[in-house]
């Protein structure tokens, strides 16, 4: 589905991404770990662009979308992107939140996207939160409706970018718990994360970065059993 | 003292009474009011496009950048440069005498309606260089996450300005343009210099056929201030409209 080649990102004089290979299937679940600095969430908005490749070719679905002449808004559509820090629109209710791309992009009527977006409060029990701000709401509660934000836009790909890191620990629980049913719904999903907890159960293949590099991945059950880079393993050692 | 509290009332009587002075204030409130709210609508939308065109050039990585945006900019840069660099009233001198002339050869005669038109265009002209500046700043207060979140459901760069950064913006900067506007208001004072009536010229013409001087200037002076204290009443009952969602 998404396929990487050779992709290189710096910033200035700082590689972070130095000749990246991947390979996304269908229905995958890749959770990338890594210290931080590694490249991770570089990588991650590489994939929709939102950080434009320096070198390398990344194609969705058999559309090479680091070539010129791509309609990237249009390729974006399919790619639902949650943030660390969540980023729904402060101006809009959460309803008009949910609705606003799917209506402006002409995908959807005012009255089918006020109903999905319902449909979509219900799934995640925050109906009553339809007519409030953001500004009003808990992290826990910010996250789950970015995600069904994204997922307004029926995308073929989730990209979530440290998707718990800036909640409160008692609220970690109710995001992941979305993800995870989003993940047996047949998603696919690309996630970077410390949730190693999340990793381990969720994720199909788990992928460790370290200096802008793929340094190992692997099966869960294999990466955090029998970790092979000397790296990988000093990491495990001060994680679990 | 009696002399001079008789002299106050008489001032008052060829001020506002003799021969219906008073119009002249009606009048020029009416004329102020018109230009500014006019040249300010029109700053607006100068401004807003303008802050549109210099955020999307700071904005992308220098490389991406295309020719077009980068003219665009340049000009947009050249503008704010002139207007703010040069004296308003020396603006509205050239604007009446040199540049309306070239454009509209037919409307060059001193009637209130020319002159109002051409008021407009360079306090707006004006307006739109501070305005400008002002939205630009309130552009860069947003969080950049907002403009990535819109971008990443798919909306282009000017639908996520429009629904998402423009509004949020606008309402961090309402203080500052409300100032913009008061300044804007008073500053309508020099199109006295082109002959047009407003209220500072009521006062002026007032002053030449009665040889009063200080009633007419204390009354517009007083004018003014109420016209302003009204501006700000409204302005800050917009802002708390516009803080709803602020709200916790």
């Amino acid at each position: 589905m998404i396929y990487v080649k050779d992709l290189s990102k710096s910033f200035g004089d700082n590689q972070v991404i130095s000749h990246i290979d991947a390979h996304i299937e269908p229905g995958e679940k890749v959770v990338i770990v890594g210290p931080s600095g590694s490249g991770k969430s570089t990588f991650l908005r590489c994939l929709n662009l939102l950080e434009q490749p320096d070198g390398g070719t990344i194609t969705f679905d058999g559309e090479e979308i680091t070539g010129p002449s791509v309609d990237i808004n249009k390729v974006r559509r399919h790619m639902g992107m949650v943030f660390q820090h969540f980023n729904l629109f402060a101006n809009l209710t959460v309803k008009k939140n949910i609705m606003l791309a799917p209506v402006q992009l002409k995908l959807m009527s005012k009255a089918e996207a006020e109903e999905e977006a319902m449909r979509l409060l219900r799934l995640v029990n925050l109906e009553d939160k339809a007519d409030v701000y953001p500004i009003q709401l808990s992290g826990g509660q910010k996250q789950r409706i970015a995600i069904v934000r994204s997922l307004a836009m029926n995308p073929k790909v989730m990209l979530f970018d440290e998707p718990t890191s800036a909640l409160d620990p008692e609220m970690v629980g109710e995001v992941l718990e979305l993800m995870k049913q989003l993940a047996r719904d047949g998603m696919t999903m690309v996630v970077v994360t410390h949730e190693m907890g999340f990793a381990r159960e969720v994720g199909t293949r788990v992928i460790f970065m370290d200096e802008g590099v793929i340094k190992e991945e692997n099966t869960p059950r294999e990466f955090f059993e029998n970790p092979r880079d000397p790296r990988l393993k000093d990491f495990l050692s001060k994680i679990l | 003292m009696e002399a001079w509290w008789e002299g106050v009332q008489k001032g008052f009587y060829q001020t506002f009474i003799l021969k219906d002075n008073y119009m002249y204030f009606l009048k020029g409130i009416r004329i102020t009011l018109l230009v500014t709210v006019l040249a300010l609508i029109l700053g607006v939308i100068l401004g807003v496009l303008v802050a549109v065109v210099r955020s999307a050039h700071d904005q992308q990585p220098e490389k991406k950048r295309g020719l077009l945006l980068r003219v665009i900019d340049g000009i947009c840069k050249f503008y704010l440069t002139v207007v703010r660099g040069t004296p308003m009233m020396v603006q509205l001198l050239i604007m009446w005498f040199v540049i309306w002339p070239a454009l509209f050869p037919g409307s060059v005669r001193a009637t209130d309606g020319n002159l109002i038109r051409c008021a407009v265009l360079a306090f707006g002209i004006n307006s739109g260089a501070y305005v400008a500046e002002i939205v630009r700043s309130g552009i860069m207060s947003i969080d950049k996450g907002q403009m990535e979140a819109g971008r990443s459901l798919g909306l282009n760069y000017v639908s996520t300005m429009r629904y998402i950064i423009i509004p949020q913006a606008f309402k961090n900067v309402l203080p500052a343009l409300g100032n913009e506007l008061i300044t804007l208001l008073k500053e309508t004072s020099i199109v006295t210099v082109i002959g047009l009536k407003d209220l500072t010229k009521g006062a002026m013409i007032i002053q030449a056929n009665t040889y009063q001087a200080l009633v007419p200037f204390l009354a517009i002076a007083v004018m003014y201030l109420a016209l302003v204290m009204l501006l700000s009443w409204l302005l800050g009952k917009m802002e708390r409209r516009l803080r709803q969602s602020d709200i916790r």
